[in-house]
């Protein structure tokens, strides 16, 4: 009788846990396991002990194109995967919506954005890794500390225009979270509203 | 090298922006299907604020944003440069909910107003308005759109419109939010409800709100855009939303609420609890102050009051003497309070759980006031004269005066009524001056009869004149304290168990023993008596040290009298069966409470009808502290008790009942009938 009240119970707990089993910050980040553009496998394990930034991306967004064709996402990559954190730049549009890429064709992207991510993109078409993060939009940020703890989650910066100009005057808030945990100082803010375009599951 | 990118970046978009159909200097814009133009008057009233709005054409199926975009998405931005007139916020008309896959957006589809006031400037001949915009259209993917615009309009005496864009310009001023105050619903609550999610509850202020508003945050960082789960009972609606991952809780938070004709806007709604309706915080204060006063009726501080009376009608006072102890008296009141107050909020601030009657759940302070209020009591029947030792407590000495206000703060604490209750569940929400504000008020409350009998020898002089009745009064005002020691014996036993009586009762005998030695064996008799006296206590006090008592039958099922110990696992499995459940979270010490069980709960009738539905009964017993319970209880915005919490069959959300609960209260539950009104409402 106690076991049935006890499984009841652990199932009305489990519901709930459930739907909120997104990339929270302050929790344990959602394992995943993607292969990139060149075929390696890339898993969350493989990242223990480490710093990891994972970035969602969709060449033809509006946003995405914001940050990219200012240079600024490139800088921000090349600048901290020089301090050896990680940076993953996922794609999950799915095959026949916007922003799909076959393998060959995300490694010549790679190349005309001059991508400076850990590794060329992870193709994520069965949309399994960006709904474990709950990924909303591109750019989407996630950052993972090396204890595996989700320590940001949210938007690229605080300005959602889409004009570049903004960029000077937007306060960053992944390259604020990043300099603040490399200095071990605590990130002032761990959590925004994502903007940009939906991700095309 | 960066800011060289950006620059050309920027151009490049100009230019596409520029190509995609948008023209420059114009009095109106073009974007990939959207269409934007002024909705403005002819001409301008001199000095008169007038609302004119950009009017977004948007191509079918399509959708621009509000103010909060939701999930995805951007507001629209206007950027006014140089204008010789003073131009007011942007004014958001309300957005309907857009799913788009699996996010929700909020905004709107087809064509809408972005509107705004525009006075202008004094001696102006023209306005000139030159606006930026920057718009974001979206199906399923979106496209920016930028755009500049300029308006050129004369002033003259009147304003005069075209009369289908005045007709617009109308249409969609009234669909933008008017303050809350006008609003058929109020927010009375706004809290967590398990993690991740934060619960709005909304009340209907008249009987036409039928049908639940559509509620939507202004904070895209706190909530997302999805609906919220709404769940009403009776005159409640609750909309359970979903937090923005690892977003921290603010104070307070906005909604805008819609009847899908019109809108209102909730500033300001305090998060962490139940807000009492539409208040600010005069009416809280009041409330309070009310609280307070009726406090001095409370079975356990009028006989402490009426000691104090009593004095001052015994020693023939000036009148500047008794105002002297009055003033004594409030001082010490107040005093109490604001220590209670400081010690609540610092424990509160702390994150400690923490309720107001818990001097009452601390095993010596109930010990320590039976002790009092016995030696009182035999005080009064003439065993032995208080004299000017002990009676130093409730007595005549200028401290004296001060004590008994400490006192009567102490005793009062577990009277809370419904007055105190919402006062006190209102100082636990607020933010920390108001909340100490709020005590103080009660505080003042309380003092204020006796310090008005005090200053006012009017009324003093109505009392009677002091002669041999005052005996008899003195010896029946000794029969409230002891029933008070009574009450508090039962206290301390449902803390300790059984030992708590017996060590209580034998403090008691004790004490009684002592008397009757010192009274009896002069000089040898007084010392026995007073080692008597100090050992006893000792020893009482330290058996309340012994280990704290077993729970009686931990198991989750002990049932006593159909009612079932608090068990978090039992109420999961009855409402995940769609079973009714009613919880009772109550207190040995909360007189209020034993009423409502003695009498309504416990009744053969009440009893017969909770059988018939198959309710689950729980007694939440908060008499100790339990953790639990008061976590259970900071759910529902409350820290004191009584709090029924009913679980109607398929609900997931409690209704709250009465603090007075009454037969026909419960019998309506199960009736189709509705019930009339929410006592809970009737406090002011």
């Amino acid at each position: 009788m106690t076991q049935v009240i006890k499984r009841v119970l652990m199932m009305t707990l489990a519901v709930p846990a459930l739907a909120l089993a997104v990339a929270t910050p302050g929790e344990k980040a959602p394992a995943f396991s993607e292969v990139d553009a060149e075929g390696k496998t890339h898993s969350l394990e493989d990242y223990k002990g480490q710093w990891l930034v994972i970035e969602w991306f969709n060449k033809e967004c509006p946003y995405v194109r914001k940050h990219y064709g200012s240079g600024n996402m490139q800088a921000l990559q090349k600048k901290y995967t020089a301090q050896e954190i990680n940076w993953l730049t996922v794609i999950s549009s799915a095959k026949g919506k916007q922003g799909y890429l076959e393998p060959e064709q995300a490694m010549a992207v790679a190349a005309s954005h001059e991508l400076n991510a850990s590794a060329p993109f992870l193709l994520d078409s069965d949309g399994s890794m960006g709904r474990a993060y709950g990924a909303k939009t591109t750019p989407h940020m996630f950052i993972i500390n090396p204890e595996g703890k989700v320590v940001y989650a949210g938007a690229i910066d605080d300005n959602d225009s889409a004009n570049p100009a903004v960029i000077p005057q937007s306060k960053n808030y992944v390259a604020a979270a990043l300099d603040a945990s490399l200095d071990g100082k605590a990130i002032t803010v761990a959590s925004s509203r994502a903007y940009g375009c939906s991700v095309k599951y | 090298m960066a800011a060289r990118k950006i620059l050309v970046a920027t151009l490049i978009y100009l230019f596409l922006a520029i190509g995609a159909g948008t023209t420059f200097a114009q009095d109106s814009a073009r974007g990939d299907h959207v269409r934007v133009r002024w909705l403005a008057p002819q001409s301008f009233a001199q000095g008169t604020a007038e609302t004119i709005g950009f009017y977004f054409e948007v191509d079918p199926g399509w959708h621009v944003y509000w103010r909060n975009a939701g999930d995805s998405g951007a507001a629209p931005r206007f950027d006014f440069r140089g204008s010789a007139a003073e131009v007011g916020d942007i004014q958001w008309p309300f957005p309907v909910r857009l799913p788009i896959e699996h996010l929700t957006n909020l905004g709107y589809e087809g064509d809408v107003a972005y509107l705004f006031d525009v006075t202008p400037a004094a001696g102006a001949e023209r306005i000139e308005l030159d606006a930026n915009l920057e718009w974001l259209v979206c199906k399923v993917d979106c496209i920016p759109g930028f755009g500049t615009m300029q308006l050129s309009r004369p002033v003259a005496e009147q304003s005069s419109w075209p009369a289908a864009d005045r007709a617009l310009r109308d249409r969609f001023q009234a669909r933008v939010p008017v303050p809350q105050r006008q609003s058929p619903w109020r927010p009375v609550g706004l809290s967590e409800a398990g993690p991740g999610s934060l619960r709005l509850t909304l009340t209907s202020t008249g009987g036409r709100a039928a049908v639940p508003p559509q509620v939507f945050p202004t904070d895209g960082e706190l909530l997302t855009a999805a609906a919220p789960r709404v769940q009403t009972a009776e005159h409640r609606i609750n909309y359970t939303f979903t937090r923005v991952p690892g977003a921290s809780l603010p104070d307070a938070t906005d909604f805008v609420i819609s009847d899908g004709q019109r809108a209102w806007s909730l500033e300001g709604v305090p998060v962490g609890g139940v807000m009492r309706p539409g208040q600010s915080l005069w009416l809280l204060l009041l409330a309070a102050f009310a609280g307070g006063m009726i406090l001095n009726l409370m079975p356990c501080v009028f006989p402490v009051l009426s000691i104090k009376l009593f004095g001052l009608v015994g020693t023939g006072a000036t009148t500047a003497s008794r105002l002297r102890e009055g003033l004594r008296y409030s001082a010490g009141v107040l005093a109490t309070f604001a220590v209670l107050g400081a010690v609540l909020l610092i424990l509160r601030a702390g994150g400690a759980a923490v309720g107001w009657g818990f001097q009452l759940q601390s095993a010596p302070v109930v010990l320590a006031l039976i002790l009092l209020f016995w030696l009182m009591g035999l005080s009064f029947s003439g065993v032995f004269e208080f004299g000017h030792r002990l009676m130093n407590i409730a007595g005549r000495s200028h401290g004296g005066s001060f004590a008994t206000g400490v006192l009567a703060v102490f005793v009062a604490a577990p009277c809370t009524g419904p007055f105190m209750g919402a006062a006190l569940g209102a100082a636990v929400t607020l933010p920390a001056v108001a909340a100490m504000a709020i005590f103080l008020v009660l505080g003042a409350g309380l003092a204020a009869p006796f310090l008005l009998l005090c200053a006012s020898p009017a009324l003093l002089n109505r009392l009677p004149a002091p002669g041999p009745w005052m005996e008899k009064l003195r010896q029946l005002l000794a029969f409230p304290l002891y029933a008070t020691v009574i009450w508090l014996l039962w206290v301390l036993g449902r803390i300790l168990g059984e030992s708590g009586w017996l060590i209580g009762a034998l403090l008691l005998l004790a004490v009684v023993f002592a008397l009757w030695l010192g009274r009896n064996f002069a000089r040898g008799g007084r010392v026995a008596a007073y080692t008597l006296v100090v050992a006893a206590t000792a020893g009482a006090f330290g058996a309340l040290q012994v280990p704290q008592p077993e729970e009686p039958a931990v198991t989750s099922t002990s049932v006593s009298n159909g009612w079932h110990r608090y068990d978090k696992a039992m109420i999961a499995e009855a409402l995940a069966q769609n079973r009714p459940v009613f919880i009772d979270y109550t207190a040995a010490w909360c007189i209020t409470c034993q009423v409502n069980k003695k009498l309504v709960l416990e009744s053969p009738k009440i009893m017969e009808l909770f059988r018939a539905n198959d309710v689950l009964l729980i007694r939440a017993d908060w008499t100790r502290q339990d953790p639990e319970i008061t976590a259970a209880l900071s759910a529902l915005g409350r820290n004191s008790v009584p709090v029924y919490a009913w679980y109607a069959p398929g609900a997931r959300e409690p209704e709250l009942l009465p603090q007075i609960l009454q037969e026909r209260t419960i019998a309506a539950l199960f009736s189709e009938q509705p019930r009339t009104q929410h006592a809970e409402d009737d406090t002011p």
